[in-house]
Formats: C-alpha cells, structure tokens, sequence
C-alpha cells in the first residue's frame, strides 16, 4: 500500500509539478485575478445581497478533481467543472465570493449541545446521519508573504513553504487552517468571517481574509458532500495571482 | 510493529450475552454527546446480523496487500439510538407508558437469541466484540491524517482527537467496523482497550465487570501470561476472520457449549450444535484442530487427568485471568 501511495504521491506530483512551472514566477495572463478596491464597505460585501458586488467583474475558474485515493474508492464524476469567484479589497481586508453549481446541498444543521455537563442532561444528543459528508470551499494563500517569486506546491505547500487555508463547511462553519504539505493540516480553532447561501442549485459562499499584497498567490478548493469529498478528495483550482 | 502487544482472549463457551460489559464500557466510555449510538463493546447474538448490520459482509482490510475498504456503514445500520419519555411519565404526570423514541428499528443486539437451525434444532451463540488492537491494522493505514497510530509500548491502537478530522476513511477500512463517527465532535473514536486503567494496574472495564469471567487480558509476548498460554501454548483461542489480513489481537475460545441431548459418546465434530461451517466461517479452517485439542483435554478430565488449559480456561480468580500490571510492560524477551 505505502508503494501504491508512493506511486500516487509520485504522479500526482508530476502533474502539479507541471502545473508548478506554469504557475511559478511568472505566471500565465489568464491565471491573474482582478481585485478592485469597492466602495462598499466589508461588511456590506460580507453580509449584502448580490447589489454589493455587481459591480465586481466574475473570474471563472477552472476546477480540476483529485485522482482516487483507493481503486475500490467510490468513483465520482466531475460534476463542478468550474468556480466563479469574485474578489474586492475594502477596508484592509481582502474578500473572495466564490459560486458554484452544485445540485446537491449537504449540510445539516447540528444540535445544540447543551451548556451542562453529561451527567445532568435528560437527554443525550442524538447523532445526525453517520455516513454524511458535507459541502465545503477553502482558499489556500502562502503564509508568507514574501515569496512572490514562487507558488508553493498545490499540496497544501510544504515544510518551506507553509499556507493557510480559510476553510469553510456548509455544517461547521468557517476555520483557519495551516498546512506545510499533504496530511499536515492543522486545525487552528481560529474562526474567520464568512457568510453563506444556497440558492437555485447554487452555493454562493463569501470569505473575509486579511488583505493579501498584489502578486500574492492563491488557490481554491471545492468540496461536494454528496460525492462523499472530505480531505484530499475534492476539486482545486491551479494558483491564481492577485492582481 | 510495536514492542509488546497486549491481547485479550473471550472463552465464547463461558458468555452468557448479559451484557455486562456492554454497560460497563458503555458507561466508562461513550456516555458522552454524539456517543449515543456508540458501543465501543458490544455482545452480538451468532448467527445474527451484528453490529453494525452485516458488518462482517460489507468488507474491508487487507487483500494481497492492498487495503479493499466497504461502503460506510448507515445509521440504520447502526440502529439510532432512542431514549425514554421517563420525563413525562414520572415527573410531568402524564399517562402514557414509557415509550422508546424514535421508534426501535434496529440496534445493536437487534436479533437477541434468535439463532439459526440445525438440524430442526435451535442454535445461537454470544460473540462480545471490542477494537481488536490490529497487528496490521487497516484502519491506521487508510488514515489520510495519520491520526490513528499503535503505541509502541503495548501495541494499542488510538485515534489521536487534535489530528482526527472525521474522514472516515478508517471506518471503511476497518473488516471489524470498530471505529466510530461522532458527528458532534466531528470526528472518529474506538474502543482504546481502557489503557488509562491500564497504566494503572487495573484490568479493561469489560473483563473486570464480566460475571462470565471469560476474559483473558495480558501481554500475548510475556510468557507469563494467560493470553500467552490459550493463543501460543495451548493453541486453543483463534481470532476472528484471520482471512480480513489485520492480524487481530482479541482471540477466542470457539463455542461448542452446551452439548446436544443425545451426544454421548459422540465428538463435537461428529455431532456439533453449532455446525462447523459456521464456525469455520468466523474463524477460520484451523477451528477444526482447536476443537480437537479442546476435546483431547476435555477427554483427559474426564479420564481423571488434570488439563492445565482447562484450569486456565476456569479462570478461578483475577490473578490467573489477568496480568496487567504495568511493570509487565517492561518484561524482557
């Protein structure tokens, strides 16, 4: 299996090492991603309805789906060929709207877990559905900053390149992530602001994120519950430059 | 491979399906939220459709080396966990009886004592059931986050909680589908062979509330041991579908108990109560001889001999069915 693993390791490696080239220092014009200074305000952008951000050219995005992890993998056609995303910087922070099609929409809402210890509660907390995975987007940025001359590798970086991912799920909510390469993730417990909405078989998920610099690289990630996507099985978009 | 592999072996001929254990596991572990439907042990009646349903037909572990994991199992298949309107009907006065909700549609000893046929003849067994603290376990291997690891010390499998974040992978892996998703905290737990009470010279809650007595807990590389002696010596406890390729570390004593009326003079195998290829398919061809060696003790007994595996097996007092005592983990090879 750990050679099985190796080879995938391996390829995969070789094709975003492709990718790697094309998205390293000088990037290719139709991966840059236009971010213009909106004079609504961040929350208005957070929180508004689609007026704060017509004015804001769509980016479409191409997604690609991650090779099976497992032959006996259940296999999961593309079903989200593409992301539209948006981006505007307003008042020091930088947010992305990002939209997509998906028919499915798998998230549900969890009981409240009553503010009482175990022992004193009537009643235990019944679990939701066991085999249940649920929507879910991130945008992966470097953690540093100044590392414009190269993209970190799209495996979530790698020991000299760290990222941070701003993680959102349609259950759980949204979470800063670091990652210094495949299976290193570590959950910072930090929550970021984000809002979110299901309309006409589309999700529609807004992220706020500290501002990034110009040139800055970032790449984005879709999940799709229904297809049973959790961990490296999901779609990701190839670097793009902020413009 | 870890230093020293702790191991349990369950006499099945001594279970009595009280489930004992069940509670105290239970109690001790998953009393907690998202644990409801939980049961880290749980005493499943053979034949039977376990827990979770068909557990041991969906799949998983290992096939010539590569890891074949199972669809994941439902929450039907795990029965939802209910609970008791004992609110209304002992404090708020109301009438009606005590009721389950949701309605029972299945659970985790769903089928208790319903057995199979045997010639016109009924038969069942019990089979308690814990994480089997894999030699080569599958579900360590499947982990993307490799937050499942086998301590060195004692060869106890763990999910690490701060890695963990509720993939899943480890649940389709695991052939014995003993790992399970709470959905409250996100993330996956299992049965950790009470290693707290371990580390402090206590037995697992399990063997120690089991009015049975038919749990033998020890290190199976410690000589000394009475996991050592049933498994490696006497050759008398199996686990359970070795075929899944895990190499399991929980063992048993095949049942053959209680013998048919008319089977005096007759062997086991001529005239089994539970057929053979029943147990053949839980453990494997080499049943067969462990039923021989069980019987050729059984026969010196009888003969007025002594059979030490017997003795074993009776398991008189704690000292003779357990030695955990936490300097045995330093015991030299």
């Amino acid at each position: 299996m750990r050679t099985r693993q190796f080879v995938i390791t391996v390829s995969v490696g070789l094709v975003l090492s492709t990718v790697w080239a094309q998205t390293g220092a000088k990037p290719a014009a139709g991966q840059s991603l236009p971010v213009p200074a909106s004079s609504a305000s961040a929350d208005a952008l957070l929180n508004g309805g689609p007026g704060a951000w017509s004015q804001i050219a769509v980016k479409h995005v191409a997604l690609n789906r991650t090779p099976p992890l497992y032959d006996t993998d259940e296999p999961a056609p593309p079903e989200i060929p593409s992301l539209d995303v948006r981006a505007a910087r307003s008042g020091g922070k930088l947010l992305f709207q990002l939209s997509w099609h998906d028919p499915t929409r798998d998230a549900v809402t969890l009981a409240e877990v009553p503010n009482t210890p175990p022992e004193t509660r009537f009643r235990k907390v019944p679990t939701e559905a066991d085999d249940r995975f649920f929507d879910a987007a991130a945008v992966m940025f470097p953690e540093k900053s100044d590392i414009n001359t190269i993209a970190p590798s799209l495996q979530m970086g790698d020991a000299e390149h760290p990222v941070e991912i701003y993680y959102w799920n349609a259950t759980r909510g949204a979470m800063v992530m670091q990652a210094q390469g495949r299976s290193t993730t570590k959950r910072t417990g930090k929550p970021f602001p984000a809002s979110s909405s299901y309309q006409n078989d589309r999700w529609n998920v807004i992220f706020e994120l500290p501002d990034l610099a110009a040139g800055t690289t970032v790449a984005f990630a879709v999940w799709n519950g229904s297809q049973k996507d959790r961990d490296g099985r999901k779609y990701f978009s190839v670097w793009q430059v902020l413009e | 491979m870890s230093k020293h592999q702790y191991a349990m072996v369950m006499d099945l001929n001594k279970c009595l399906g009280c489930q004992t254990c069940t509670i105290a596991c239970k109690k001790l572990w998953t009393d907690r939220d998202g644990t409801g439907y939980m049961y880290w042990n749980n005493v499943e009646t053979r034949p039977g459709l376990g827990y979770p349903r068909q557990w041991d037909r969906i799949g998983g572990g290992w096939k010539d080396g590569l890891l074949q994991p199972s669809p994941l199992p439902t929450m039907d298949d795990y029965g939802h966990a209910w609970e008791y309107n004992y609110e209304q009907r002992l404090y708020e006065g109301k009438k009606q009886p005590v009721m389950p909700s949701p309605e029972p549609e299945s659970g985790v000893n769903w089928d208790e004592d319903v057995g199979s046929m045997n010639e016109d003849e009924n038969y069942f067994f019990y089979l308690p059931r814990i994480c089997n603290h894999c030699t080569h376990p599958a579900c360590l291997e499947a982990c993307p986050r490799k937050a499942i690891y086998k301590r060195d010390e004692d060869g106890i499998v763990v999910i690490d909680q701060e890695r963990c974040q509720g993939y899943r992978y480890c649940i389709k892996a695991c052939p014995y589908k003993k790992i399970y998703f709470n959905e409250v905290t996100g993330k996956s737990e299992k049965c950790i062979f009470c290693y707290p009470r371990l580390e402090k010279g206590q037995v697992n809650a399990c063997a120690a509330q089991c009015p049975g007595r038919l749990r033998f807990v020890g290190i199976l590389d410690d000589p000394e041991s009475p996991v050592h002696k049933l498994v490696l010596v006497h050759k008398i406890a199996l686990p359970l579908f070795p075929e899944k390729g895990t190499q399991p570390n929980v063992f048993y004593v095949p049942p053959f108990n209680p013998p048919k009326r008319d089977n005096y003079g007759k062997s086991i195998q001529e005239d089994p109560r539970v057929p053979l290829d029943y147990l053949i398919y839980l453990f494997g061809p080499e049943v067969k001889d462990v039923i021989v060696r069980l019987e050729a003790e059984l026969k010196k007994t009888q003969e007025g001999g002594r059979s030490e595996a017997l003795q074993l097996l009776i398991g008189r007092d704690a000292e003779t069915r357990y030695r955990v005592r936490p300097q045995l983990v330093q015991i030299q090879l």
